[in-house]
């Protein structure tokens, strides 16, 4: 099997595993079983925000972040409070998207987060007690803080966010002991032929969702943001290197060692965040060494994660921008598609196919999971002076056109669409696929859907009240096993009635 | 003399500078709702030269600063600085033009609007009417003359959120067909037009579509001269919600 499988019961990480794919070995709910999946605790957090964290679970406590720099610790049993972490926040700290937070990550007994203010803290797990605190950089400058970090080896890595902000993106490594920064990289290049002038100052990159890691090649995956300003593309000249890619970093050095532009010179905000999830495919009878990403610009990407070098491409929804991918990896673009200030409509919008939601593989089906949405949008470039620390998006979009969502199953050595379950409205939850032979998701309106892995057809669901923009996850204890997800302001645990 | 032109000239100039700088945050901000050169849309038409909230700058610098309570315009204090709602004050300024929008007469627009017009029958203006379609009673700080025109004449140019038609077909063949109250992916509630509530769960039907058209007429531009437009648009206008 590759890479370090966590213990089957708990759920220790962003993705579950080092590769990113959020697949449980649990099997004790499943296609059989499922339809008597019901509550067994709820814990009300009381904090109103936008809920998108992904919990951690394990040695019988569920770690669970939320907004607005508050953690739990709670009774995985019971879901009874045993310890909770506030920290305040700072007047003015910019925030493109909502003072949110997407999980913990864990290395023996110390829990790390990344706090609003461009922080990252550690935390006892059996107290909550901080043990160290980083600065990754000065807010005040537009830097922020929103992803889980990733723990490879003795480090913790993270990303930051801003993008929007005339920030200069990065992906920092800290001593997992200690909270002395062991590397930096930067995901914009400084100057060079991909930056006019003295644009990558303010070049954005954020990389604002969680990486992978592969023990064996060492190399951590990493997608990066929009470069800023995001749709007025005449004051970066050249490809902007390198934002809206996927970047591969040596774990010990934190060297670059390959670079994978998914949109050169991006002017629609299409983030190259999606998970970069890591598995051996064969294609057209070669076995490879694959990262796979359901792209924000429209197209599904197999790469070789040993080279960076394309395997396949598809689009997976509407795409107007690019007439496909060229063999080099490099979109073919289909002229006039460019913000212009009377607002010009290109599809995908803004929001992209796919965006940052969680996205799952299941070696079991050996299936990929994401939710997607079918859109276009109209984009206004707008020129703007860049002020240290102020909104810098040059741009602004068209009123919302309403979309349609689904949770998409996609061959990924073909690039081919298995199945799809149609939403009623853009998804907003991740997908968690599970040995039951279930993929669970969230939707917009509330509800806990779970749909059966091989074709797609929902056969359970709950209404749970708030709206679901965290991805599920799967854990057991004592014998059961349970699903959890963050809706609205509450954390709910379901199981099947005890035996 | 001399001085005072010049003093003059740099005042306009000035008075540009601000206006361009307004029109660039205004593009990014507020565009959205009011339309990218400011002529409404969701949000009222700025172009008119006079304004729900008051026509003095400091009532426009209240409204963009504090927002309109019970209306989508939300407070944008803290986002901006008081200088650039000064220059977006200044840029509305701009384009703000005198002009006799409101054609009709507003009493004639009444009677229409409750008899001829029969918009009573799915509309609400205070505690008069029916509730199928949106509550009017503040319709005229919500929306601009031109939207309004467009929203009687062509009802499906855009369809508030949360009033779109769903369609329910039953497994025995009866369809059924009403304004949203919910729509989701496994259940619909809908209110026909005779004001009858249904709610529908998707595995007990053959469908349930949601469409982004409305089910108000789009026979008021044949039904209804211009000048009952007009005066229709006038009354709509004059909807300005308890004070």
């Amino acid at each position: 099997m590759l890479g370090t499988l966590a213990l089957a019961q708990d759920w220790t990480s962003y993705g579950k595993n080092d590769l990113g794919w959020r697949y449980s070995e649990l099997d004790q709910i499943n296609t059989n079983t499922v339809s008597r999946l019901t509550p067994q605790w709820m814990y009300q957090t009381n904090t109103p925000g936008k809920n998108e964290t992904t919990p951690l679970v394990f040695d019988g406590m569920m770690y669970v972040t939320g907004p607005s720099n508050n953690a739990w610790a709670l009774d995985a049993v019971t879901g009874r409070p045993i310890w909770s972490y506030k920290k305040a926040l700072p007047a003015n700290v910019n925030l493109c998207c909502g003072q949110v937070n997407r999980g913990f990550a864990r290395r023996a007994s110390t829990l790390y987060k990344v706090n609003l203010e461009g922080t990252l803290v550690a935390l006892d797990a059996k107290s909550g007690t901080q043990l160290w605190e980083s600065t990754l950089e000065d807010y005040k400058k537009g830097y922020s803080a929103t992803s889980a970090p990733l723990v490879v080896k003795n480090l913790v890595v993270t990303g930051m966010a801003g993008a929007e902000y005339g920030t200069r993106g990065f992906i920092d490594a800290y001593d997992a002991d200690t909270g002395k920064r062991a590397w930096r990289v930067y995901t914009v290049a400084e100057g060079g032929p991909s930056w006019s002038a003295d644009s990558w100052k303010r070049g954005g990159g954020s990389t604002w969702i969680t990486g992978t890691y592969d023990p064996a090649l060492n190399l951590i995956y990493w997608g990066t943001g929009n470069p800023g300003p995001d749709m007025d593309g005449d004051v970066r000249r050249g490809d902007n290197l390198y934002t809206c890619s996927l970047i591969a970093i040596d774990a010990d050095t934190g060297k670059i060692k390959w670079h994978f532009q998914f949109t050169p010179h991006d002017v629609h905000d299409w983030d190259a965040v999606g998970d970069p999830v890591l598995t051996d495919l064969t294609i057209e009878g070669r076995p490879v060494k694959a990262v796979i990403q359901a792209n924000r610009n429209g197209f599904f990407y197999a790469l070789d994660r040993t080279n960076g070098k394309v395997l396949l491409t598809k689009a997976y929804t509407r795409v107007t921008w690019a007439d496909g991918v060229g063999p080099d990896g490099r979109p073919v673009p289909i002229a006039g598609q460019d913000p212009t200030e009377e607002g010009n409509r290109t599809c995908p919008g803004m929001g992209g196919g796919h965006n940052w939601q969680a996205t799952a593989y299941s070696p079991q089906t050996g299936l990929f999971y994401f939710t997607s949405t079918e859109r276009c949008m109209l984009f206004y470039k707008t020129k703007q002076e860049f002020k240290e620390g102020q909104w810098y998006q040059a741009s602004t979009i068209g009123r919302d056109e309403p979309g349609n969502g689904r949770v998409d199953a996609i061959d990924p050595k073909t690039g081919k669409l298995a199945w799809f379950f149609e939403t009623v409205t853009s998804p907003t939850g991740g997908v968690l696929a599970t040995a039951g032979g279930l993929v669970f998701v969230g939707d917009a309106e509330g509800y806990l859907i779970a749909l059966d892995a091989k074709t797609g057809k929902p056969v359970w669901r709950f209404q749970t009240g708030g709206t679901i923009i965290a991805p599920p996850i799967s854990y057991a204890l004592n014998g059961r096993q349970y699903i959890a997800v963050a809706a609205g302001q509450t954390m709910i645990t379901f199981g099947l009635p005890k035996l | 003399v001399r001085l005072a032109t010049l003093f003059l000239i740099a005042t306009l100039c000035a008075a540009q500078d601000a206006a361009e700088s307004g029109r660039l945050t205004f593009r990014i901000l507020c565009a959205p709702c009011h339309g990218i050169h400011a002529n409404g849309g969701r949000g009222p038409d700025l172009t008119l030269g006079t304004y729900s909230a008051g026509d003095q700058d400091a009532d426009l610098f209240r409204v963009i600063s504090r927002g309109v309570p019970g209306t989508e315009m939300a407070a944008y204090a803290g986002r901006v600085s008081d200088d650039e709602i000064r220059q977006l004050v200044a840029y509305i300024r701009s384009v703000g033009h005198a002009q006799t929008a409101i054609k009709g007469n507003v009493a004639t627009g009444e009677q229409i609007f409750w008899n001829k017009g029969g918009c009573g029958q799915c509309h609400r203006v205070g505690t008069k009417g029916s509730s199928l379609g949106p509550d009017l009673t503040r319709v005229g700080r919500q929306r601009s003359i031109a939207y309004l025109t467009a929203s009687l004449l062509k009802p499906d140019a855009d369809v508030t959120p949360g009033y779109a038609t769903i369609t329910v077909v039953t497994r025995d063949g009866k369809k059924i067909v009403g304004v949203e109250r919910n729509f989701d992916d496994f259940s619909a509630q809908f209110v026909d037009l005779s004001g009858k509530y249904y709610s529908f769960l998707r595995e007990d039907v053959t469908s349930m579509t949601r469409e982004p058209r409305s089910l108000m007429p789009s026979t008021y531009g044949k039904m209804l001269s211009e000048s009952e437009v007009n005066d229709l648009v006038a009354y709509l206008n004059s909807l300005r919600g308890a004070r």
